[in-house]
């Protein structure tokens, strides 16, 4: 284990080598945008008022207020304070509600149709590439070209599509809204439902192209897998079909695997298709109107977030790699 | 691997099974059913975490689902989540409960008065009976109300109308920094009587009494006893008064807090509410509640509408008259024919004045003649804008009351009112002053080929509309003009400051609408000179504008009382307009949306339906647009 414990190390220093740079990245890069986050808030005042004498005032208040009329150093330092006694600080564009709360409210819409989607059109399109790379000829014929099609797919396209068809025509599915537009959240029966079918078609947008891009690439791996020379030679061994699928999709899976970690450390980020389309409650619009509104503690706090999760998600991945690919183990015991 | 396959396929069955079974929306309940509703499992109440005193709303308990007779739900109104409850913060995005503005919102909290663009006059609501002015025009005295009362069944006495002020002075927020220029104090002189005492000016009158009127229609009267409860609970802080969630907050209006998160806000009436008094409407509001789900785009709330759940909709419907027309849905606006709604803001093209040319009237006058406005109506607002033609552009809004106040029959103002699509006459207005095309084809000043840059935000697809038509007429004439959609915040940051960034030729932006201060509002925002090439400019005359003339003029009116004077400077105000052209009106525009489905309720306001005062087609909620509220009835009663 002694050529582990440098291995992990390893990955550890540079876990955290990536953070400490991620994280001033993520305070300036914001920051360099143009535009003026107290000048969202002040349009929208100023608009419907006949006496705008005043918002210049306002304007110095909530300047002061936000820090934006300090230098960056300043800022940073502040920031920095801030995050380490866990206080992501006050969001500018949902002033006076905290950061922390924001995220809070629209996290778990955000990771409860990510996660299970991003499960489930991992799980689907691998057991589909692979069955395709197996099965070969007709399955293979009428799979290839539809995964292509399906994941290609604009995630828009995918969301409008089965709006029209199944909210708006067929009427089988509503239209919009994380819940019924005339219920109140409580813990019924009636309210649990209507969260489970406002559900399907976010839900569904995302899966169907997942499973698409999945498929091509798990039947691309099995492919080359099948016809590699172990394959033959465990075939001329005498050793059944069965084990040998085993031994082929084990393989396979690895690339599989280092993208499934990618995509569930920036799920944070929302399906903001979906949530625009579906009107989904969720972190994605939150965050483009973070983005367009200059809100830096609100785009700093989720890009942090997302950051972090990759880190963790590839850090987890190698230390998964560690463990059950051989090369690894084979060049830690040299 | 067998397993999972089997399991996962159960599963995914499972889903699509009950999920094809299931209806589009819950079938409301009628009665609160018996189910535990303590916790929200999902979503949270938007109150943050600023102070210790928010609560959960005490009225959730047994309540799963809105009863659809009962409820009236709004789209267009409310964008982003609910921050908090707070009238005195500037930053609530509360749009259903709190808008200080010429049309003031009042379902949750009141103003002594309502504004009715209909006729331009103000009606009592916590007054009693109509405001005076003193012979010196030092100072307005009203009434209250005897039966207005605060929810928790205290009286609303001219105590909390001075305390409120005294409140806004002390903390300075957004009302008291705007107002401290022309209210000197209110003052209660007895617990029923008023005086609001104006800032007076050199002439021993009134600085300005257009301002000190609309502060009775504009803003809130808020209670004594709550605010001081709120000075207590934030220390004496400004900044923490105007942040506190507020969601214990006393209210004198028909509706209350009931409900908000991330998707939705619901208000509930309270059943005894003051305005049941014969004094006032002598009855309840119709609907129980009102709600707004919050959707993310326009796209949203108008498949809503169609669906029927939205009744009342304040959002731009392109041709909103294929609706009834073609697919047959019960949906109306305030007018039958185009343009369906009454016009009340000007959206308004500005000059950049130190853009090389642009300081020579015959460019900017030429640009503006040249513009095809008939076809902004067509693609920017399908028909929803009275054409100039019918509406000969000025100063003022298409509403009757301020079409009367400038003399449109004058010969030399017709003679400026030019309807658009004139590239002969723009075509010969540059030639004459010796603006002629190059050998490039383009026109060139002093030698020196014109080049703008028209602008206007990004996603504001009617203003985008517009600013295309702006290129296409310049190309028309000869002179250069390409578009260019910055995001809405860099632009707004941008505009707002001088000297205005290099590329920001020509550019849209707002201009007021109906308002007890109006048309004076606006033409003082448009073309007053102190406002022009400032810093952190919010009020208007963005291009950097100047005319002594003009200003003269707008700071006479507001203290003349006159009928006829007052018509001669708004004359003279538009002929100024008209002949310098330091900007111009793209379309008439309303003051909100007003787009109705009648599948729940019916009885909207609408052209002709005999209400006196005439109820303004202001989704029901904005001032006197309130009084629709009481008017409704049940399609199905």
């Amino acid at each position: 284990m002694k050529g582990y414990g440098k291995y992990f190390l390893n990955k550890l220093i540079w876990l955290l080598v990536t953070a400490v740079f991620a994280f001033i990245l993520n305070f300036i890069l914001p920051r360099l945008m143009p535009g003026d986050p107290v000048a969202g808030i002040m349009a929208r005042l100023a608009q419907g008022m006949a006496n705008t004498t005043g918002l210049k005032a306002v304007y110095e208040q909530y300047a002061n207020l936000f820090g934006t009329n300090k230098p960056l150093y300043v800022q940073f330092f502040l920031y920095v304070n801030n995050v380490l006694h866990g206080n992501f600080g006050i969001s500018f564009s949902q002033y006076p509600r905290t950061v922390s709360n924001i995220l809070s409210s629209a996290i778990w819409w955000t990771v409860c149709l990510q996660f299970p989607a991003i499960i489930v059109g991992w799980l689907i399109g691998n057991w589909l590439g692979a069955l395709a790379a197996y099965l070969k000829k007709g399955f293979d014929a009428v799979l290839m070209p539809v995964s292509i099609f399906v994941s290609n797919l604009p995630t828009f396209g995918m969301a409008i599509i089965l709006l029209v068809i199944f909210g708006v025509d067929l009427k089988w599915l509503p239209t919009s809204g994380g819940y019924g537009f005339n219920m109140i959240p409580n813990l019924s029966w009636s309210f649990m439902w209507s969260v489970i079918v406002h559900y399907q078609l976010p839900f569904w947008s995302i899966v169907l192209i997942a499973i698409g891009g999945q498929a091509i690439g798990m039947r691309s791996m099995s492919i080359y897998e099948l016809n590699a020379d172990y394959v033959k030679y465990s075939r001329f061994l005498g050793i059944k079909d069965g084990k040998i699928i085993g031994y082929v999709f084990r393989n396979a899976m690895l690339p599989q695997i280092t993208g499934l970690a990618l995509s569930i450390g920036t799920m944070v980020g929302g399906a903001l298709v979906a949530e625009i389309i579906f009107s989904y409650p969720g972190l994605g619009f939150t965050l483009l109107n973070a983005i367009t509104g200059g809100d830096y503690p609100l785009i700093s706090a989720v890009a942090m977030i997302i950051t972090l999760m990759v880190l963790l998600a590839n850090f987890a991945i190698e230390i998964i790699y560690g463990f059950i690919d051989p090369r690894i183990k084979a060049a830690q015991s040299d | 691997m067998k397993r999972i396959f089997v399991v996962l396929s159960v599963l995914i069955v499972a889903t699509m099974f009950l999920s094809a079974c299931g209806t589009p929306t819950a079938a409301p309940t009628a009665a609160p059913t018996a189910a535990p509703a303590t916790a929200v499992p999902a979503a949270t109440t938007a109150a943050p975490a600023a102070t210790a005193a928010a609560t959960e709303a005490p009225v959730m308990a047994g309540t799963t689902a809105l009863p659809r007779n009962e409820t009236l739900y709004f789209a267009g109104q409310q964008w982003g989540s609910v921050v908090c409850w707070n009238p005195y913060s500037s930053n609530c995005n509360n749009a259903m409960a709190i808008a200080e503005q010429d049309n003031a919102r009042v379902t949750m909290f009141e103003t002594p008065y309502l504004f009715d663009m209909m006729d331009g006059k103000v009606y009592p609501l916590l007054a009693d009976g109509p405001y005076a002015w003193d012979a010196g025009q030092t100072k307005i005295t009203f009434k209250l109300n005897a039966a207005a009362k605060w929810n928790d069944g205290t009286p609303v006495t001219a105590d909390d109308v001075a305390y409120t002020w005294a409140t806004h002075i002390k903390y300075q927020d957004n009302v008291g920094v705007s107002d401290a220029a022309y209210i000197k104090d209110v003052v209660a002189v007895d617990p029923q009587t008023v005086e609001v005492d104006a800032v007076l000016g050199s002439n021993g009158k009134a600085v300005n009494p257009l301002v000190v009127q609309a502060y009775l229609s504009t803003d809130y009267v808020i209670q004594e006893a709550w605010t001081k409860t709120l000075e207590a609970r934030v220390g004496g802080d400004a900044t923490k008064l105007m942040a506190d969630p507020a969601m214990d907050v006393a209210f004198s209006g028909p509706y209350g807090y009931f409900f908000a998160d991330d998707s939705k806000v619901v208000m509930v009436r309270n059943d005894k509410y003051w305005g049941q008094d014969a004094s006032m409407f002598g009855k309840l509001p119709a609907p129980k509640y009102l709600a707004h789900v919050i959707y993310k785009d326009n796209a949203a709330g108008t498949t809503a509408l169609q669906a029927g759940e939205v009744d009342v909709s304040q959002q731009f419907n392109a041709n909103v008259q294929d609706f009834w027309l073609k697919d047959n849905l019960p949906i109306s606006t305030y007018l039958p024919d185009a343009p369906y709604d009454i016009g009340a803001s000007l959206p308004t093209v500005f000059f950049n004045l130190a853009s090389y040319g642009l300081d020579q009237v015959a460019i900017r006058k030429a640009i503006a003649m040249a513009v095809n406005y008939d076809t902004i109506n067509a693609n920017a607002m399908t028909g929803q804008s009275a054409t100039f033609a019918a509406v000969p552009r000025s100063l003022m809004n298409p509403s009757a009351g301020e079409q009367a106040l400038y003399d449109s029959s004058d010969p030399a103002i017709k003679a400026l009112q030019f309807t658009g699509n004139d590239i002969d006459g723009a075509k010969k207005l540059l030639d004459d002053a010796g603006i002629t095309v190059g050998p490039d084809g383009l026109r060139q000043y002093k030698g020196q080929t014109l080049h703008y840059v028209a602008l206007c935000p990004n996603g504001w697809s009617d203003w985008q509309a517009t600013i295309e038509q702006v290129a296409a007429a310049g190309k028309a004439i000869g002179i250069d003009i390409t578009t260019n959609y910055p995001e809405a915040n860099p632009f707004e940051a941008a505009v707002t400051n001088w000297p205005l960034p290099a590329g920001y030729d020509i550019f849209m932006m707002w201009s007021d609408g109906a308002g007890p201060t109006q048309p004076w509002g606006r033409i003082n925002h448009l073309m007053n000179g102190v406002y022009a090439q400032t810093k952190n400019n919010w009020n208007g005359n963005w291009g950097g504008y100047k005319n002594p003339a003009a200003d003269t003029l707008i700071n006479e009116i507001p203290t003349l009382t006159d009928p006829a004077k007052i018509k001669a400077d708004y004359t003279a105000l538009v002929k100024i307009y008209l002949t310098d052209v330091p900007s111009f009106t793209a379309m008439y525009r309303p003051q909100s949306f007003h787009t109705v489905n009648e599948s729940v309720w019916t009885n909207y306001p609408h052209q002709g339906d005999g209400t006196n005062p005439p109820v303004p087609p202001l989704d029901l909620t904005d001032g006197w647009s309130i009084a629709g509220l009481y008017n409704l009835t049940l399609v199905s009663q």
